[in-house]
């Protein structure tokens, strides 16, 4: 038997934690480091850097670019995430609870299979269908031709709002799965005493489903503005951040910064650090939500 | 009969919504399927002349331009390798701390479970930096230990936590009477519980096999040898080169390289619903 149980335990949870210590913590604490220099990742600098404290961090706050990343990114995550998939995967697991209507395991496999698919083909799937000839204009031919409009190419003149409806297309299905299970855990009885008392869908809606929905939507909406927030790879790969900076999220940006010319690892490790902060204080207020945190 | 026109009436705007959501989500996954079997590929729209898989047959060719050596199936190869790897290794500690985590009880699990849902949700990008610094004075970029490495320990949190989860609803008394005839914690748990808990374990090698699978930022900032790509970051470039993009074999590789993805997440499908069910249900 040897070691005392509560040393057994611990010492079962020390692989584990010596991998998140080397590879995720470690890395984290020293991009605090790099943040306070002017690190380069090719030339002099690279070896012979020197601390510029916090220069880094104020050149940040005078950077267009680093305000238009946080622009472009709040909009992303408002309008895809919030908007866009939270509304259509209620709407889908509103439709999916609905008793004789045909067809809703092949929405629902759909919405599924974009979600899970490898989000480098998504991205590159979007990127072509979105193309100025590509299907997504063939599909919307005949509504051009009723208000007599010219075809939009979308990536070059309305690349943000195509980001964005991208993302609805990849993310929805999380939300979609997350409400279905919300929604099953209400009674039936409560409908079916309601309709005895006469209520009408509307009011059934919102005075059974809605309330009892509102902790669903709330762990909802900070999971997927969490994970929107840091999307990188389906946008990267479609838009590369442009036409100009036009879709540039904040991911893009540090990405930008430290791997493409001037190579800046300095300036880029704060920008993420800054981001991380925002992302930090949205995952507390999720631990404080789901009572894993006691004041 | 009465009914029928009421009936019809009400399901109808359902019915319109649920033709344009399933339009919206089809329409790219037809055009990345349509563009594979087509004879003129391109992302142009036009009505295909024919059906082919001549583009699935010449995945067997090399690359092509600057990538003249190197052949697309290295690609999934490689994702393979890494994938395999890197499935293992989390699994394996995965379950060694679900263990430590549900069968013992001391100070700081709380502590540790907390650590482990702030890093599920921490944005990779993070680390990007330092990784690749650390990895250039470590000698280990472009290498697959250290990619293998980086890339575990970024999806320990999401595979951890669902082995606690899993390994919460395995009752204990099985051990329990294990233990009371003779049996260590340890080889109560490895004779009685592991063998119960295979379905699960099974269950989350798979997820973590796919999510190493699709991953993209990590092999993206530390491999740089077109032979070592994996998969996505094969894709990436491909799909960049410069002069005409070949479509027909991008979109046909794509559909090689989704199939693991998406026949495992439907084998796990009503796994991940209950995990995502569980953040739901109090």
């Amino acid at each position: 038997m040897g070691l005392p149980a509560e040393l057994t335990g611990r010492l079962l949870l020390l692989p584990a934690l010596v991998l998140i210590g080397l590879f995720v913590i470690f890395p984290v604490a020293w991009g605090v480091y790099i943040s306070f220099t002017d690190m380069t990742l090719v030339g002099p600098k690279a070896v012979k850097y020197g601390f510029v404290m916090f220069k880094n961090y104020l050149r940040l706050l005078a950077d267009p670019d680093f305000w238009n990343s946080l622009r472009v990114s709040f909009l992303f995550t408002v309008f895809s995430a919030l908007i866009g998939q939270a509304s259509l995967g209620l709407a889908l697991a509103l439709v999916l609870r609905m008793e004789g209507i045909k067809g809703k395991t092949a929405v629902a496999l759909v919405v599924f299979i974009a979600w899970i698919i490898p989000e480098v083909v998504a991205g590159f799937t979007w990127g072509s269908f979105a193309m100025k000839w590509g299907y997504l204009n063939a599909m919307l031919d005949p509504i051009y031709r009723l208000l007599g409009m010219k075809y939009i190419n979308w990536l070059y003149e309305k690349p943000l709002e195509t980001i964005i409806i991208a993302n609805i297309w990849r993310g929805t299905a999380f939300s979609m799965i997350l409400f279905t299970a919300a929604l099953e855990s209400i009674p039936k009885f409560l409908y079916e005493a309601a309709e005895v008392d006469g209520a009408s869908s509307w009011q059934k809606f919102r005075y059974i489903t809605f309330p009892l929905l509102s902790y669903a939507i709330l762990i909802d909406f900070i999971l997927i503005t969490i994970w929107t927030f840091m999307v990188f790879t389906m946008i990267y790969v479609m838009t590369g951040g442009g036409p100009g900076t036009a879709t540039e999220l904040w991911t893009i940006f540090v990405y930008k910064r430290a791997f493409t010319p001037p190579y800046t690892l300095g300036y880029a490790a704060a920008a993420a650090n800054i981001m991380f902060m925002i992302v930090l204080a949205l995952i507390v207020t999720y631990l404080v939500m789901i009572r894993r945190i006691r004041w | 009969m009465v009914y029928m026109p009421r009936a019809f009436t009400r399901l109808l705007p359902v019915y319109i919504f649920m033709a344009v959501v399933f339009v919206f989500f089809a329409a790219p996954l037809a055009w990345l399927i349509i563009t594979a079997f087509d004879p003129e590929a391109s992302a142009e729209f036009h009505v295909p002349k024919g059906v082919t898989t001549k583009w699935f047959s010449e995945l067997i060719k090399p690359v092509g331009g600057k990538y003249a050596k190197v052949y697309p199936w290295m690609w999934i190869v490689n994702s393979l390798i890494i994938s395999t790897a890197v499935a293992t290794l989390v699994t394996a500690l995965s379950v060694l701390s679900a263990f430590s985590l549900t069968r013992y009880s001391f100070r700081g699990q709380s502590a540790v479970l907390n650590l482990f849902i702030i890093l599920r949700l921490m944005p990779p990008m993070v680390i990007a930096v330092p990784i690749v610094v650390l990895f250039a004075k470590l000698a280990l970029v472009n290498t697959y230990h250290g990619l293998i490495l980086v890339m575990s320990a970024l999806i320990l949190p999401f595979t951890l936590l669902i082995a606690d989860g899993y390994f919460r609803t395995i009752p204990s008394v099985y051990e329990e009477a294990a233990m009371v005839d003779g049996c260590s914690r340890l080889k109560a748990f490895l004779k009685i519980t592991l063998p119960l808990a295979t379905p699960g374990i099974v269950t989350i090698w798979l997820l973590a096999f796919v999510t190493a699978w699709g991953e993209f930022l990590m092999p993206l900032v530390l491999i740089g040898d077109p032979y070592l790509y994996p998969a996505s970051i094969g894709i990436y470039y491909w799909f960049g080169m410069y002069g005409r993009i070949e479509y027909g074999r991008i979109c046909a590789f794509s559909i090689v390289y989704s199939i693991p993805s998406i026949v495992v997440f439907l084998i796990t499908r009503k796994y991940l619903q209950r995990g995502i069910a569980g953040l739901v249900t109090r």
